[in-house]
């Protein structure tokens, strides 16, 4: 259950969150084109809504460049990291499940490097991520922020697991208390469920068996020893 | 097999919760998917900048002008994002020309910015193909584009006179969009 739990929160962290839960999410946040365009592919409920998705740029094959050709502003060794650590955070809104650091296109290279900035004027990971939050809404973030509805997406699993594992617990309790000659009379219950014609089947000829040893004649046992 | 030999034996009642919760569980995961699926088949939702103030931007237009959402301060805006590769932004032009074209004596500004689209000819020919009055501006740096949290285009948002975002749309807009939207800033249209 642990490592299906784990496995669930790495899931959410690498932006199944953004396709698989985006529809329940949805139901509390603005759902982006590209989430919907997920939530419409996972379930393919409608294949209409598709044509409502938004035009978008295709990725820029070139990669690396930011919008506009502007010089990247420095950073030292330790902001890179931070930047390229909060980086990986944020969803590429027009990729699936990409973060910005992977995405080669221009809008997630515009978006890298206006954290970029962000760090270097000294921006806690908090205020930047709020910052795009409040613009793309809570989708864009790869790791869902544990408060409100998202709850239910962190919790959810856990209280599933719970709620299973509770119930596994009780119904093995429940057949342990039974005493052995209880579960015995249950297995001989079952035992009674093979149809009665071929038992009685299995009977009549057992007692034919016995009935035919029974009337044989009795030999004379052979002397042991050699005959004369 | 003496006394245990029933052919029909009668079953443990199973509780009526036991019963119902399973398919009402399965409804109610059918109707939230549903309900986050097509809330905003129209294209009128609220993003998150709505009912925020409108973020600030000074941008280069296409004739080599600058303008300032500053500048607009006390007039209704309309601020659309489009791009010359965008067939959707092609299908609202028309009706973002009328607009503007209508409403300029009541004030209302219209403004276009241009996403993500580094052809500046296909830009000029879709300005002029349209026949586009309204100041058209580049956001090369995408800074502006990320201000307002736009990924696609197009995407259009209606600015009240106090500088707040009331409306948004997104997908292409039809006269009965715009209508909608322009209502939120207190146009009649």
């Amino acid at each position: 259950m642990g490592a299906a739990y784990g496995l669930w929160l790495m899931a959410c962290r690498h932006g199944l969150s953004s396709s698989v839960f985006s529809g329940l999410l949805g139901l509390f946040h603005r759902p982006r084109a590209t989430s919907r365009t997920l939530l419409v592919a996972l379930l393919l409920l409608s294949p209409a809504s598709l044509a409502q998705t938004l035009s978008q740029p295709s990725p820029n094959p070139s990669g690396g460049i930011s919008a506009g050709g502007a010089p990247v502003q420095a950073l030292s060794p330790a902001q890179e990291a931070r930047a390229q650590a909060i980086g990986r955070t944020i969803r590429c809104p027009v990729c699936q499940g990409l973060p910005i650091t992977e995405s080669p296109t221009d809008l997630s290279q515009s978006m890298l490097r206006e954290l970029r900035e962000q760090v270097g004027a000294g921006q806690d990971a908090d205020q930047i991520t709020t910052y795009f939050a409040a613009r793309y809404g809570d989708t864009v973030l790869l790791d869902p922020p544990r408060r409100g509805a998202n709850l239910l997406l962190w919790l959810g699993p856990l209280a599933a697991a719970l709620l299973g594992g509770g119930w596994l617990l009780s119904s093995v309790r429940s057949r342990g208390k039974l005493a052995p000659a209880q579960l015995i009379e249950n297995q001989a219950d079952e035992l009674d469920d093979v149809p009665d014609e071929y038992l009685a089947q299995v009977k009549a000829e057992v007692k034919d068996s016995e009935r035919s040893r029974a009337s044989l004649p009795t030999q004379p046992q052979p002397a042991h020893g050699r005959t004369p | 097999m003496t006394s245990k030999t029933d052919s029909n034996p009668i079953p443990a009642p199973v509780s009526p919760l036991r019963r119902v919760l399973p398919p009402v569980i399965a409804a109610a995961l059918v109707v939230a998917l549903g309900f986050g699926l097509f809330r905003s088949s129209n294209g009128q939702v609220g993003g998150p900048l709505v009912g925020k103030p409108a973020p600030a931007f000074t941008l280069q237009t296409l004739n080599g002008g600058t303008l300032s959402l500053a500048s607009l301060k006390g007039r209704p805006v309309v601020l659309n994002f489009w791009a010359s590769w965008c067939v959707p932004c092609r299908d609202e032009a028309p009706v973002l020309r009328d607009l503007s074209e209508k409403q300029a004596a009541n004030g209302l500004a219209v403004v276009g910015v241009v996403f993500s689209d580094k052809n500046i000819k296909a830009v000029n020919a879709f300005v002029q193909e349209y026949a586009l009055a309204y100041p058209s501006l580049l956001d090369p740096k995408l800074n502006t584009s990320i201000a307002y949290g736009v990924s696609g285009v197009p995407e259009t948002f209606f600015i009240d006179k106090a500088g707040i975002v009331r409306g948004y749309d997104q997908g292409g807009l039809t006269r009965e969009r715009l209508t909608a939207g322009l209502s939120k800033i207190g146009v009649v249209y």
